[in-house]
């Protein structure tokens, strides 16, 4: 009886959450999966087609483009989102002054709104009175065509976003990095390590999980790109910024066609669950 | 244990007796170790990262920001201008007040606000109580529930985004708030960091408290609650800084002028105004949540390292 | 416990009855029998006080003639937003009048999204005077199914103070593309910043302007029969061409790539950049919504124009609303829009406002009497200078028009790529270009059969 009123105690402060996670957490996965074979515009009732949305959305004339974006922009996040708040957390690891302004203006941009970054950011981008047009012109290199040119568009998106995003990476590494215990440096400077050697063979393996975690979740988040070539570029200059998300976007907001913008959300998540088992299996490994 | 405090304690003895420039303060052990430090050139060299990493952040990370502020109180000539003035030659706060109308940021900000708040209140009443359920009364099948809880953390919310969006306008909720409040508390991540917390509460306190009578809800309400005050305030600056900056929800969900969160505003009206009224509103945009950092910047970066551990 | 179950329920079945609540709230009931409510879309927005101010007397005055009838407005800028049309009808949002644009008439209509109003076109005014081709472009299958509410050709829209100030003659207006792109070199050698011909890149913007300009040319986009891309031609080709050489050989563009409509008029409205194309609603907004001043802006016909796409837009009815929703819909348009001296057409009232009167930005109703009567009336009030439009209303009139593509915003992405192409890169192949962009053309139409 005890077992049951318990129960029934545990359901009754659940159910609020239930509701919701059932609703709009684990019913939208399950319609994104009926979406895709369905034709609807919303307004008319929707039809049973197959395999169409998908094969629309292969060839529709920006989808291959989409996934190079993506990938691309993703290889070049990580270049920049990944390996950059490493070095930099490592070195303010090493500062003894200044570390809480230096803390507090790196993870700025983190708090502003993403809007806020991105429109500071095409201003900044303006090939004519641009900022960083000007900053070029001062110290006489020439101008570069940022978003307008498609050999530049992409990189340009990756730095928005980096700019806005890696505050929260640096911390998390340098909450790692107090973690390791100090007696390991010692051992390994008493067996004549350098400082690189103790980078090596300290700091790195002593950061692993941490470092594996990140990679996966920045994957993950990057895979995501949408408000940067939303209120950038327009997926444009040759569409050599449409992202998945932005094109899903399309398919379904400008072209009202919800089943085929579901079917490439289909597409994406099964992209994102390999990395997430990815994810879970270098998690489950490392833990045993 | 031991022998890193015995190592802390002679790095801050050690350096006592070096020459005359002060030597460098060190607390911890890091890579660098202190005697390289305190040498000659380790504190050349250290002076000159310290200065070399100071001015870039500020550059990097500052100097946007100033560049925003002071190119709202620049006039759309001047900030036309080729080079640009490093300082306003004028400086006005009209753009401020100008973009205020123009961007209608009163009513944005104000359901901004609302909706943030809103969804703190809503997603803390959920995610607390289903935490605490799944924490102290375990139960049957709440590991299972946990686990699928857990598990649309692994789904990036973009990827639903359609199908929820879907599900949102068969509820008739567009241009309600609740369209933004019941799919903010569906969040696994508050459940495991509150949950987490709760397990750690220690079973005595709760025995002693139920031995007196008190029921689950007494039990939550004066034993759990007063004890987690720390996650409670990570998670509540967690969701209310989530809300404020969202930004592909709110704008499929509250398309109405009279209802639309001030990133949304911000981005339909950007096109048609001059430079410096978009600076002006990018400023007042941002300003709150800056704020809410210099108030919460503990609670904000414990809530980071929170995260970090998540899996 | 138990009460805490039931706290619990009751916040559930609370936030389910705000839902429901919410839902049924969206769509007016049609209670009794001349108690009517109809939603409106297009008021003026808070930015524009005064337009807001004469929207609002407009509805009183409505209000009072049609007792039972209650207007509520929305303000959603644009009021065409396609983003949101679909999601805002399933949701029951949708308005029981609204605006489209020429370009998504038949997307809306095909998909059965406004109402037949074949049976209330006969109270409807001055339904005979509209332009048949206009109306045409409304019907679908002998079925009416939209007010047509405005309609233009293309012309070039010019800045006459910068045409002044590099020394070319305002009144004479480059008719041919080798004059367009002499003044544009010259307006460009103003200085820093000034941009002597502005060009859309992107955000489907691109492709739609391409289609101006390739129509102006006398291409097309599609073959008759709309089962193939046609616009690799010499036609399009020579459009690309010319954008290319103004772009790289003259510098005459400016080296920033214009997205999404504003960015061009926001340009256009600053003072600094010579021509575009554009109807002559281009030069109403860019002076109301993007501060240009009025005085400044001409309009001509489109260069050794052989076509012109058309542009405009129609109210539709919400397919969901009831008969009496319907007819108080129809006679608020009627009201508003279609009365001679009346709302939109009441010029005293908008030059009061200080509206650039005068523009011939509307030419729905033709040489019909109607139309005729607006002339008469909109010169007769005029705030500025009508002989600049001259030239435009003259060159319109010889133009045939020309109907936008099918799947026009599906097309128009396409065709972004290549306009982006010679816009950004000097070394951009247009034969290669214009090829991509038709296979891609191609298997669209293919797949969408």
């Amino acid at each position: 009886m005890a077992i049951v009123r318990r129960n029934l105690t545990a359901y009754g402060f659940l159910c609020a959450a239930l509701a919701c996670f059932a609703v709009f957490a684990w019913y939208p996965m399950v319609r994104e999966f009926v979406l895709s074979f369905q034709k609807t515009d919303l307004i008319n009732p929707p039809e049973w087609v197959g395999l169409d949305n998908f094969t629309a959305a292969v060839q529709d004339p920006a989808f291959g483009q989409a996934w190079l974006n993506t990938v691309e922009f993703t290889l070049l996040a990580l270049l920049c989102g990944y390996a950059v708040p490493f070095v930099v957390a490592l070195v303010l690891n090493e500062l003894r002054h200044a570390r809480a302004y230096l803390r507090f203006v790196v993870y700025l941009p983190v708090m502003l709104p993403p809007i806020v970054a991105v429109l500071l950011f095409r201003w900044f981008y303006d090939p004519g009175p641009g900022l960083f047009n000007q900053v070029l012109g001062a110290v006489g290199l020439p101008p570069l065509a940022w978003l307008d040119s498609s050999s530049t568009a992409l990189i340009s998106l990756v730095l928005v976003s980096t700019w806005m995003n890696m505050g929260s990476a640096t911390l998390i590494y340098l909450a790692a990095l107090q973690n390791i215990p100090p007696e390991l440096y010692e051992a390994a400077e008493l067996d004549g390590a350098g400082i690189l050697k103790r980078i090596r063979h300290v700091t790195i393996p002593q950061t692993r999980l941490i470092l594996l975690l990140m990679l996966m979740l920045q994957i993950v988040a990057t895979m995501q790109v949408f408000i940067e070539p939303y209120m950038l570029t327009g997926g444009g200059p040759e569409n050599a910024t449409v992202s998945v998300a932005y094109l899903m976007y399309q398919f379904a907001f400008s072209q009202m066609n919800y089943g085929q913008a579901g079917a490439l959300g289909m597409m994406l998540m099964l992209a994102l669950l390999v990395f997430a088992a990815l994810q879970l299996r270098t998690t489950r490994e490392d833990a045993a | 244990m031991t022998s890193a405090t015995d190592v802390r304690a002679s790095a801050r003895r050690r350096p006592g007796r070096a020459r005359r420039p002060r030597p460098i303060h060190v607390q911890f052990r890091t890579i660098v170790s202190p005697h390289q430090l305190n040498s000659r050139w380790g504190r050349r060299i250290y002076w000159l990262v310290l200065a070399a990493v100071i001015v870039l952040f500020t550059l990097a990370f500052v100097f946007p920001l100033y560049w925003m502020v002071t190119g709202a109180m620049k006039t759309p000539e001047e900030i036309a201008e080729m080079p640009p003035s490093l300082f306003p030659a004028d400086p006005t706060a009209d753009a401020f007040v100008e973009a205020w109308d123009l961007f209608d940021i009163g009513t944005l900000l104000a359901n901004t606000v609302y909706y943030a708040l809103g969804a703190w209140l809503f997603s803390m009443a959920v995610d607390v109580t289903a935490a605490y359920a799944l924490s102290k009364l375990r139960p049957v099948f709440g590991n299972v529930i946990l686990g699928a809880m857990l598990a649309t953390l692994m789904i990036p919310p973009m990827v639903i985004l359609i199908p929820l969006y879907v599900t949102i306008v068969d509820l008739g909720l567009l241009n309600n708030p609740w369209g933004l409040w019941l799919p903010a508390a569906a969040n696994g991540f508050n459940i495991f960091l509150l949950k987490r917390f709760f397990d750690s509460i220690s079973r005595e306190l709760i025995e002693a408290a139920q031995i007196d009578g008190a029921g689950p809800v007494r039990v939550l309400w004066s034993v759990v609650l007063p004890v987690s005050r720390p996650i409670l305030g990570v998670v509540s600056i967690l969701t209310i800084v989530t809300a404020f900056k969202d930004f592909v929800l709110p704008l499929l969900v509250m398309t109405d002028s009279e209802k639309m969160t001030i990133s949304v505003g911000l981005s339909q009206t950007a096109g048609a105004v001059t430079q410096n009224h978009v600076m002006g509103g990018l400023v007042i945009a941002g300003i709150p949540m800056i704020i809410v950092f210099f108030i919460f910047q503990r609670h904000i970066m414990a809530g980071l390292t929170a995260g970090s551990i998540k899996g | 416990m138990q009460r805490s179950t039931g706290l619990l329920l009751v916040t559930v079945i609370g936030l389910a009855a705000t839902a429901c609540g919410s839902g049924e709230s969206a769509s007016p009931s049609a209670g009794g029998a001349g108690a009517v409510t109809i939603t409106v879309a297009c008021q003026p927005a808070k930015s524009a006080p005064k337009e807001r101010k004469a929207w609002d007397d407009d509805v009183a005055t409505f209000t009072k003639n049609h007792p039972g009838v209650t207007v509520k407005s929305t303000d959603q800028q644009p009021c065409f937003d396609p983003k949101t049309f679909g999601p805002k009808l399933a949701g029951g949002q949708m308005e029981t009048v609204f605006v489209v644009p020429v370009t998504n008439y038949a997307d809306v209509v095909g998909k059965g999204q406004a109402l037949d109003i074949t049976p209330y076109t006969s109270t409807i005014k001055n339904w005979d005077d509209l332009r048949p081709d206009v109306r045409e472009l409304v019907t679908k299958d002998g079925k009416v199914y939209g007010v047509p509410n405005v309609h233009y050709g293309v012309g070039l829209v010019y800045n006459r103070a910068l045409f002044t100030k590099a020394g070319l003659d305002p009144n004479r207006p480059p008719a041919t593309w080798a004059e367009v792109r002499e003044a544009a070199k010259k307006i460009a050698a103003l200085g820093q910043g000034y941009v002597g011909y502005g060009e859309y890149s992107g955000g489907n913007t691109g492709g739609w302007h391409f289609t101006q300009a390739i129509y102006g040319r006398g291409g097309s986009i599609l073959t008759p029969d709309n089962t193939k891309a046609a616009f690799n031609s010499p036609e399009g080709k020579a459009v690309l061409q010319t954008l290319h050489d103004m772009r790289w050989v003259d510098d005459s563009m400016g080296d920033k790539l214009l997205v999404g409509w504003e960015s061009l008029m926001m340009a256009m409205g600053s003072g600094k950049v010579g021509m575009m194309l554009g109807a002559p609603d281009v030069v109403t907004d860019v002076v109301n919504k993007f501060r240009g001043n009025v005085a400044d802006y001409g309009i001509t016909g489109f260069p050794e124009a052989k076509a012109s796409l058309s542009g405009g837009e129609a109210f539709m009815i919400n397919p969901k609303a009831t008969p009496e929703e319907a007819k108080a819909g129809l006679a608020w348009l009627d009201f508003r829009f279609n009365t001679v001296g009346k709302g939109r057409f009441d010029f005293a009232r908008g030059k009061a406002l200080g509206n650039p009167v005068g523009v011939p930005d509307n030419d729905v109703y033709g040489d019909s009497p109607t139309g005729k009567a607006i002339q008469t009336d909109r010169v007769k009030h005029a705030s500025l200078p009508v002989e600049n439009y001259e030239p435009y209303v003259r060159a319109a009139a010889t133009v045939p028009p020309k109907a936008e593509p099918v799947h026009a915003q599906e097309l128009y992405a396409i065709l972004d790529v290549p306009m982006s192409g010679v816009l950004s890169r000097e070394d951009a192949s247009i034969d290669q270009l214009l090829a991509d962009a038709e296979t891609k053309a191609n298997s669209l139409l293919a797949a969408k059969g």
